[in-house]
This record gives structure tokens, sequence and C-alpha cells, in this order.
């Protein structure tokens, strides 16, 4: 099982303490203090930006172990549907499906028909008219996470629906423990991802008590095994259980271009949603109904534990899509019944993640602010993140919090030592 | 008068686009480093950039400050411009003299001041046409 709320760590053996990580990360949770890299897990929404980032191998995913499966009697992959993009056009989805089982998963199941269940079930929330708008999505774990420490104001417009690998999950559980005849703890339900953010959201998920999966793999670490079961099981049977609808979810666009509500925008990409989401604060965008977004810049083929780039994945998606036609996979009656046993709704409120106020009350807080002030005009104002904080600010901040000195700044040493080098000389007649 | 616990000023350069909705943008961090509530925030937020807008469209300069009380927070926006002749109509929902070219931006819609008065707990508009606009609001803590 998966250890501990966040799926990144850092390798003390590999990590050299430059500060790549520090730099690269959208929230500025991570510091290099000891020659070291460290994650606040507070600040942290599980991008995987600083992974992304490191040049030596420090920055790690935590998952699942293959001993894990030995668990359960009955273990099973869901697939991110970006596992369908990893082995070019011509891979059909059933022949990954099929690889998935030979190499150690006893089933597998597909996900696309329950993201094209799922867009329904978004464009019969939105019917409802239940502001404040606009919706935004909850797929991408990372924005829900960032919403939660950025914009709590903004936590009543996530959309209160269920996301699709949690369902499927749900779903699964209860059918094969009918199957097998066996206790639904006995089914080990796995999901292959293509990032850290969705593995946390196993072991530590938002808006429901427990996952309903059981533990995760990535992408990247079945692809090697994969390819060779690929290879081996000759040419694909049965795509016509593939969504194309729901297949187009592994990218950008996708979740809005199976919905029938079009006034919607799509944003992908950690400084283009800090740009929108600032905006849906300051009262923009009221008029638009849902918002889609991702942290990652193509959405889900983009994410940092994937093995093939974007662009190819991207193609090989809509190739995929293409061949398996444009009609819906899924009645509209099975949706609207589902919907009536609300099971699509989420199971637990979205709240905010607290951070730690800097201060209790308004003057304090003015009090800290002039302190801050203060402490920025003896930074040099470079943010070269030589400290170990991305910039100046940070650094600030973390004095004033107690966790840095203000002489963890290579220049303010520097000036302390040359100015003691002067008195000395001054001394010595 | 309440004692003022913070106090910073801001100047807003007429016909800047570019920099437009800058000010608001830095006075909303500022509010945020104080831990001010996010209804506040958010309100403020509205009625400072359609108030920093209305000077970046209308005026020659404009300095807006900031004072936080303990239980308010007051803004003062001083214009040098060319006024408001008639007040009374600028408040009213759709009225704009808005060029055609601050149209395609996507401003004057004559939402401007409706929408600042509609964010704020107090609203006062002083104006000397040829001279210049002082706009005062305040967004209460508790209101």
């Amino acid at each position: 099982m998966l250890e501990g709320h966040q799926s990144i760590f850092f390798d003390p053996g590999h990590c050299i303490g430059c500060v790549a990580c520090t730099l690269g990360c959208p929230t500025k949770a991570v510091r290099v203090r000891g020659g070291r890299a460290h994650v606040k897990p507070e600040l942290c929404i599980d991008c995987g930006a600083c992974i992304h980032a490191c040049r030596y191998n420090a920055a790690k995913a935590r998952t699942s172990s293959p001993a894990d499966l030995k668990k359960f009697k009955v273990a099973v992959a869901i697939p991110s549907l970006t596992m369908y993009a990893q082995f070019g056009r011509d891979v059909h989805p059933a022949q990954v499906l099929r690889a998935l089982k030979s190499i150690g998963f006893d089933s597998v199941y597909d996900m696309s028909w329950m993201c094209e269940m799922v867009a329904g079930a978004t464009d019969a929330h939105l019917s409802e008219g239940k502001g404040p708008w606009p919706k935004i999505s909850v797929t991408c774990p990372a924005i829900v996470r960032f919403v939660q420490i950025r914009y709590p104001d903004l936590l009543a417009n996530l959309i209160p629906v269920e996301t699709a690998r949690e369902l499927s999950a749900k779903v699964l559980r209860r059918k094969l423990s009918a199957e097998h005849k066996c206790d639904p703890g006995e089914i080990g339900i796995f999901f292959i991802t293509p990032c850290t953010a969705i593995m946390s959201s196993v072991v530590n998920p938002v808006g429901l008590e427990q996952s309903h999966l059981d533990g995760a793999f990535s992408i990247a670490e079945l692809y090697g095994p994969l390819l060779k079961a690929i290879k081996q099981g000759g040419p694909a049977e049965g795509d016509e259980e593939v969504s194309p609808a729901g297949l187009l979810w592994a990218m950008s666009g996708g979740e809005i271009a199976g919905m029938r509500n079009t006034n919607t925008m799509t944003v992908r990409g950690v400084s283009d949603v800090q740009f929108v989401l600032d905006r849906i604060e300051a009262g923009k965008y009221s008029g638009v109904d849902f918002i889609e977004a991702y942290i990652c810049p193509d959405g889900c083929v983009s994410g940092g534990l994937t093995v093939e780039g974007r662009y190819a994945a991207q193609r090989s998606i809509q190739a995929i899509a293409k061949r398996l036609g444009g009609q819906a996979h899924v009645k509209e009656e099975k949706v609207r019944s589902l919907l009536r046993e609300h099971f699509f709704d989420i199971e637990e409120e979205i709240r905010a993640r607290a951070i730690k106020p800097i201060a209790q009350d308004l003057r304090e807080a003015i009090a800290r602010n002039r302190e801050r002030a203060a402490l920025l005009k003896q930074l040099p104002r470079k943010n070269c993140a030589a400290c170990g904080a991305p910039d100046c600010g940070t650094l600030a901040d973390d004095v004033l919090r107690g966790e840095a000195s203000l002489e963890d700044c290579v220049f303010v040493r520097i000036d302390r030592l040359e100015k003691e080098a002067i008195s000395r000389k001054k001394e010595v007649p | 008068m309440d004692e003022v616990l913070y106090a910073e000023k801001f100047t807003i350069l007429g016909n800047d686009f570019e920099h437009g909705g800058d000010v608001a943008a830095r006075v909303k961090a500022i509010l945020k480093q104080l831990g001010l509530g996010g209804d506040v925030i958010r309100r403020l937020s509205i009625a400072n950039f359609e108030a920093e807008m209305n000077v970046v469209m209308y005026a020659d300069e404009g300095e807006l400050e900031l004072q936080v009380t303990p239980d308010a927070v007051r803004i003062v926006l001083a214009d040098r411009g060319q006024g408001i002749p008639d007040i009374e109509l600028a408040m009213q929902e759709g009225w704009s003299t808005a060029t055609p070219e601050m149209r395609q931006r996507g401003f004057g819609a004559g939402l401007g001041l409706p929408n600042i008065k509609r964010n704020t707990d107090e609203l006062e508009i002083t104006s000397t046409p040829g001279a210049g606009t002082t706009l005062k609001y305040v967004v209460h803590f508790n209101g």
C-alpha cells in the first residue's frame, strides 16, 4: 500500500541540493535546506512539476508495489485513457487491456464509457442552474488541491460530480465481488496513472472519505512489460467496448467535447489556470457554465509519469477515436436513472486546506507585513533561490515563520563578512 | 474617523491600457497578505478594477489610496481629468460615454460606477467637470 499523504518524495541519495525543483514548483512548496530538497506538505498539490524539473532523478513518485497485487483475491487494473495513447495509433485499446491481463492483473476495466456518462452527469448538473458560476471540473486532482490551497472562495464552484476513475472502481468492486462470490475487500483495484496527482488522490482523496481504488501504478513503470506483451499478443479484438467520446478525455478539451453544453472553456497549464482562477475570483467569467481545467499543459497525455510525448499521444488518441466512429456508447436513459440514484454525487464536501495564518488578527498581520517589507529591503531581490527558497519574498516569509534565517541569503552573508573584514582592518594599527 | 492601521498610495496613468488592472491586483495581494476575508477581497477587487479602469479610460492621472482600519477597508481615488458632468446619470446602468475604441476592448457597457456601488457599503462621488473626480468607497468587514 502507498504510505504517507504525498506521492512525491525526494531521494536523499540522489538529491544534490540544486534548486531546480524549488524554482519549478508552482505553489512554492519546495525548500532546499541542509543541502537537500524538502516538500512542505501543506502547500504541495502533487502536480509533479518538481519531478519534471529534477535532473538527478531525486524527485520521485511513490507507487504501489507488485507485491500489493498478491494481497487480494482478485487484482484489477483500471488504466488511465492516456495508457491507450502510449503505443502509437495502430495499437488498439483492446490490445492494451489484454496486455495488462498478461502481465499479472486478473481483470481489466476500460473506463472510457464511464467518462462519457460523467459528461452526461455534468450536463445534467449544469442544467439544474445552481450557481456560483462557472462550475469547475474536478477531474484533475491537482486543480482541486490548488483551489483548496489558493482559492478557497472558489470551492463552491467545483462541480460536485465524482470522477470517472472513482466511479469506475465503485461499480467494479460491486460487480466483481458478486461475480467471484467474495468480500468486496478481497478485490484489489489499481489505477494505472499518468501523473502524481492521481496517485496522491488514491491515498489522500478529496471529496470522499476513502478512495474506491486500492493503489496505483505509473504508466511509465508498466510501459516496458506492456510493450513486450503487446508485441507478443497479436492483433486486436473487441474494440467496440471502448467509447470514442470517453477516449478524448485523455487530452485537454476532451471533457467538454462530449458535452451538450457549449458554454464552456478549457484551460490548461499552471500559469493559465492561475490566470483564469484569479479572474473567476474577481467575478469574471460568471457567464460561463463550465470550465475544464488541467494543471498539465495538454491534459492527462502530458502527465509526468507517461512515456509517449504529449504531441504524439494526442495524435494517437485522435486517430483511435476516429477509427471507433462517432456514435454515443452510453444510453441517455441509463445516465438519467443513475442520476436519480445519486450515483454521480460527490460523497463529501470539499473543504479548504488550512494553511497556518501568519498572524492571529489584523493588527498583528499588518505588523507582520511591515516586518516582511523591512526584511525584503535587506534582501537583494535577485530571486536566485541560492538560499533554498524560490524567491526573496518567500525567504522573508520563512524568516517570519521562524523556518529560516536572513543569513541563509548568500548576499546578506557576504555583506556581513565584508563589513566585518573592513572593521577588522580598521582595528589593526 | 477610525484609526488607520495601514495605508499605501498607488499611481494610475490615464490611457495606460497595458497596465490597467495592475493596481487592483497589487491591492488584492496586500489584502490577501493581511488575511482579510475572501468576500471583502472579492468585492474590493471588483470595485478597484472598475475604478482603476475609469481612470485609465477617462482621466490623465489618478492616485488610489488604500486605508485599512480595524473594521473596514477605505479607498480614496482622486483623478485629474475630464470629470463627470452628471453623476446621477453616470450611476445609471447602461449609461456610458465610452468611445468605440474602448468598447472594442470590452469596456463601456455602462456598468462601472453601478458595479462599484453594488460591491461596496458606502460610496461618495465628487466631481468637477474639467478638473477631476474623487471616489471614496468603503467595504466593512462585517458588512
